[in-house]
């Protein structure tokens, strides 16, 4: 650990790394149905990459190390040279898994275990089998200098007789538009050394007429002391190394290869003698000699040493592959750009907002009530314009706690994944209906009934390959995970193409726990829906996954504290869908006022079908339970009735239509007060066991009106039927 | 006189980590949580280096170095890019953007401060 | 930038850097042009780099090319250093700082 790194900085590394973990595993799962998208592949090499690159800057190594291999691996990936397939995809996710792990001994100050190491030694070579060559662990220092020893030096065997290097550059014309300043790099040689001479080379500045001042014109020949090797001395000059001449000579180098310098630099061989003699870095005698060897025969240098000792070659890559590769960088960029605009909110302020906006809504209504009672035109149609504004603000809160499921589905590949090796099931998940958006508070709470029914169609549902061979299926049984809006609410579906409900097993089970009377005439459906009773379990063989204890009925009680129901259909050999019905939000609801004696109802609009008036023959029929609507046998209900309030029946009482899944039924009233914006109040605890209030609401005028919970009050009304 | 570096990451730790490193060997740090963020502090303040990550929301590196060097009191700051890849074609894009300078990460402080010594050194 | 006090003088303030050095060119030279002897007062120099120095060389250079005569005064000591790092300063051959002169009267008298 990089010791004057405080721990603060370190808690926003782990904080980091874990968000990008998340990013990193949901690609994962659902990089193997898209093998080829591009921006999955790169959203998986991103989390890597970033994990490495922080990690190393707080020079966590056991982390970077890793985490290198890894980005190798997926950069083969990025580049297309490795196909992502199910064994990559199951690897990387164990890689995935031992990040989490090293992340954690980060954030505790552990560092790993031996087992933990032992996984990673383990995880290195599976990913490297994927990798043709060996990993270089750092590849900044992956581009050494080109020190290659002159071949051609072997009759001048002779050394210089200096102790100093001596460093030889002539800066390329873009050096100063680059941003670089060639004295930058003297100043830096004096903090791994000393400069003992310099001579700044002016002679190729042009005349004035000619001479661009922005352009670089200038050159160096230092003699230098240090104990520094020559790669370090050499990087200094990394970033100016493409378009420089560099000549890096250690002490004691060979005369020759100061001749080879002398020979390489574009100014006059005399002049540059000089220059090395007034360096330091040659003697008079040795120049003398280099340039009478050079006037005279170089036999031995025939072919000219290519440029010199050290010149550092730029190394470029061929232009089509450069091209291919931007055009994926573009795609890379369009991508980001799409999660470029979000902004991370703490839901508390979220939920805050939400709350003002409700007490601006029922004050909102208050102005409304006064501006009709004063019948001041300009006011009402100023209250207008703002209860408009006020529901767009409505609209556009609650838009904010609106998240897509799809994330939520996507955590189940990794469940089925899991599931179907411990089952030695073959399992695919088909996801569907992800963009369908929810209340954030009902997504949080989903997950964890959602978990238990996948287990469960995995476990029960799905049958084993020979078995699904036998009865004529595919060998990989199919999982589907679909969401839809349906009149205000969401449905959630979990379906399998499995064995299917067993109905007579059910029904024993049933009879033999006590749930239901033995002959007694149930239909399928009510068959079907006996596993959500408490205590239900028809699985043969109890496994590790389901039959926990904690059966379907955990579920049911789950959704329905969500103001949620869920129920299931099947056919036997075919397989089942459970089926979860949420409502949108747990805030706010477009209400749809009624009244009745002096009580104001609330009946959540996205429910009503129709209003109607309701004919005093009307009630005769079906002992004043049923009605006929156009042809349809209707059940209903008076709220006067069924709220116990005496007061005068009106002439005209008017019924309600809604509808709730597949149920219908008839809400009468006495009058209808057209719709409403409303705040959901919770029920308070004397309304505990009032199935048929769900909450309450303060009108405009400060009177409360109840809300009604019409799925709950169609379960009395179902109940009445029989 | 100190010299006064832009630094560019949008990794909060990263950018922690590096203001205290460059401040300690005496440079002036404004710091930026991404391109668009960074360009927004090229306001006519004299800034000797710009370190900019590749990879960040809302404006990426290799814009943000296109836009820096439309404006002509920046046209010439060196700029170092920093990236997690020894990418070709990334650097490609970046030279014809204007980078020259490019630190590989991971990187620690010193290695850094090395290649800031290199080209702002006082 | 340049400060144009007389015309045979001149007073660089600030900058003298590869963002000036393209204006500071066109000054120099006329400034040169148009006198026998041209003082570039550098005292004011906030900010020099090897762009700013090589323009001085050349400007020296167009100096002796025109038979003229370039003073090099007042330098700040951003100037002096870089003077002295480069080794320049007997190419200049003007009085440096003056907490160096008696040192340095001595070498270039």
């Amino acid at each position: 650990m990089t010791p004057d790194i405080p721990d603060e900085y370190l808690q926003t590394f782990v904080i980091e790394c874990r968000e990008l973990l998340e990013q990193m595993e949901q690609a994962l799962l659902i990089v193997e149905q898209h093998p080829e998208d591009p921006e999955i592949i790169n959203a998986i090499f991103r989390a890597a990459h970033t994990i490495k690159g922080t990690a190393g800057l707080f020079g966590i190594d056991y982390i970077v190390g890793f985490t290198h291999v890894a980005e190798s691996v997926l950069d083969c990936v990025r580049s297309g040279e490795i196909l992502i397939n199910s064994a990559l995809a199951a690897l990387l996710i164990e890689v995935h898994d031992h990040l989490g792990v090293l992340v954690n001994h980060v954030d505790e100050g552990t560092l790993p275990t031996d087992e933990v190491e032992r996984s990673r030694q383990r995880l290195i070579a599976q990913l490297k089998t994927y990798l043709d060559e060996p990993i270089v662990q750092n590849r900044s220092v992956d581009m050494p200098a080109i020190i290659s020893k002159s071949k051609l030096d072997k009759v001048q065997g002779d050394m210089v007789q200096t102790d100093y290097w001596h460093i030889s550059l002539r800066f390329g014309l873009e050096v100063f538009r680059n941003g670089m300043d060639p004295f930058s790099f003297v100043r830096y040689l004096s903090t791994i050394g000393q400069v003992i001479q310099l001579v700044t080379i002016i002679d190729t500045i042009p005349s004035a007429d000619k001479m661009d001042p922005e352009s670089c014109y200038l050159g160096f020949e230092i003699s230098f002391d240090s104990d520094a090797d020559k790669i370090t001395i050499e990087n200094i000059f990394n970033f100016v190394r493409d378009d420089c001449l560099i000549h890096i000579l250690p002490p004691h180098s060979k005369v020759s290869e100061y001749k080879h310098l002398i020979l390489d630099l574009p100014e006059q061989e005399m002049r540059l003698g000089e220059i090395l003699v007034k360096c330091g870095s040659l003697t008079p005698t040795e120049l003398e000699r280099i340039l009478r060897i050079q006037a005279g025969h170089d036999e031995e240098d025939s072919p000219r040493p290519a440029i010199g000792e050290v010149l550092l070659e730029q190394r470029m890559v061929a232009p089509p592959l450069i091209e291919a590769a931007l055009e994926r960088q573009k795609q890379i960029k369009d991508t980001k750009k799409a999660d470029a605009n979000l902004i991370r909110v703490d839901a508390d302020k979220l939920d805050a907002l939400i709350n003002l906006v409700g007490e601006l809504i029922i004050a909102g209504a208050g102005i409304n009530l006064i501006a009709k009672r004063e019948k001041t035109a300009d006011l009402i149609q100023s209250t207008a314009t703002l209860s408009r504004l006020v529901e767009e603000v409505r609209n556009s809160a609650l838009a904010l706690r609106m998240v897509q499921i799809g994330a939520t589905f996507n955590r189940f590949q990794r469940v089925v994944r899991d599931v179907s090796k411990e089952l030695g099931k073959e399992v695919e998940l088909v996801i569907s209906g992800a963009e369908t958006e929810l209340d954030k508070t009902v997504v949080e709470k989903i997950g964890d009934p959602l978990t238990h029914l996948v287990r469960n169609s995995m476990d029960h549902g799905i049958e084993s390959a020979d078995v699904r061979f036998a009865r004529g299926k595919p060998a990989k049984g199919t999982l589907q995970l679909s969401a839809y809006h349906d009149a205000g609410s969401i449905v959630i579906e979990v379906s399998d193409d499995g064995g299917g409900l067993n109905k007579a097993k059910i029904l024993s089970k049933a009879v033999e726990r006590g749930l239901v009377a033995e002959g007694e005439n149930l239909t399928d459906k009510e068959i079907y829906n006996l596993i959500f009773q408490a205590g239900f379990s028809t699985a043969d063989n109890v496994s590790n996954l389901s039959g926990r204890g904690v059966g379907m009925d955990v579920v049911r009680r789950n959704i329905q504290a969500l103001r949620g129901t869920v129920d299931l259909d099947s056919v036997e050999g075919q397989g089942s869908t459970v089926r979860i019905r949420l409502p949108l939000t747990l805030a706010i609801i477009d209400g749809f006022m009624v009244g009745v004696g002096n009580a104001t109802y609330v009946i959540p609009l996205d429910i009503v079908v129709e209003c109607i008036e309701l004919k005093a023959w009307a009630s005769d029929e079906g002992d004043g339970k049923y009605i006929n609507l156009r042809g349809e046998v209707l059940p209903y209900r008076r709220l006067r009735d069924h709220f116990g309030i005496k007061s005068e029946m009106v002439q005209r009482e008017n019924m309600v239509v809604v509808r709730y899944g597949e149920h219908k039924a008839g809400l009468v009233v006495d009058k209808l007060m057209g719709e409403f914006q409303t705040v959901i109040k919770p029920p308070g605890k004397l309304f505990q066991g009032e199935k048929s209030i769900g909450g309450f609401t303060i009108l405009g005028s400060g009177e409360v009106a109840l809300i009604l919970d019409v799925p709950g009050l169609m379960g009395l009304i179902e109940q009445e039927k029989t | 006189m100190a010299k006064t570096i832009l630094f560019v990451d949008d990794s909060a730790s990263v950018r922690q980590v590096m203001k205290t490193a460059l401040a300690r060997e005496g440079y002036e740090v404004i710091l930026a949580e991404d391109g668009k963020d960074a360009l927004s502090k090229l306001n006519g303040t004299k800034i000797h280096l710009i370190i900019s990550d590749v990879n960040m929301p809302n404006m990426d590196g290799i814009t943000f170095v296109k836009e820096a060097k439309k404006l002509p009191a920046y046209k010439f700051t060196p700029i170092v890019m920093l990236t997690t890849e020894s990418n070709a074609a990334k650097m490609a894009e970046g030279k014809a953007a204007g980078v020259k300078a490019w630190i590989v990460k991971p990187f620690q402080p010193p290695q850094l401060m090395a290649a800031v010594a290199q080209l702002v050194m006082a | 930038m340049a400060n144009e006090q007389q015309n045979n003088h001149l007073v660089i303030e600030g900058e003298l850097t590869i963002y000036t050095v393209t204006e500071l060119k066109d000054k120099f030279l006329g400034g040169l042009l148009t006198n026998d002897e041209l003082e570039l007062n550098l005292s004011e120099v906030s900010e020099i780099d090897g762009a700013g120095l090589q323009l001085l060389v050349m400007a020296k250079q167009s100096a002796i090319a025109l038979n003229k005569t370039l003073l090099i005064t007042g330098h700040s000591p951003v100037v002096a250093e870089l003077l002295d790092l480069s080794g320049l300063s007997v190419f200049f051959g003007d009085p440096l700082l003056m907490v160096h002169q008696s040192k340095l009267k001595g070498e270039l008298l």
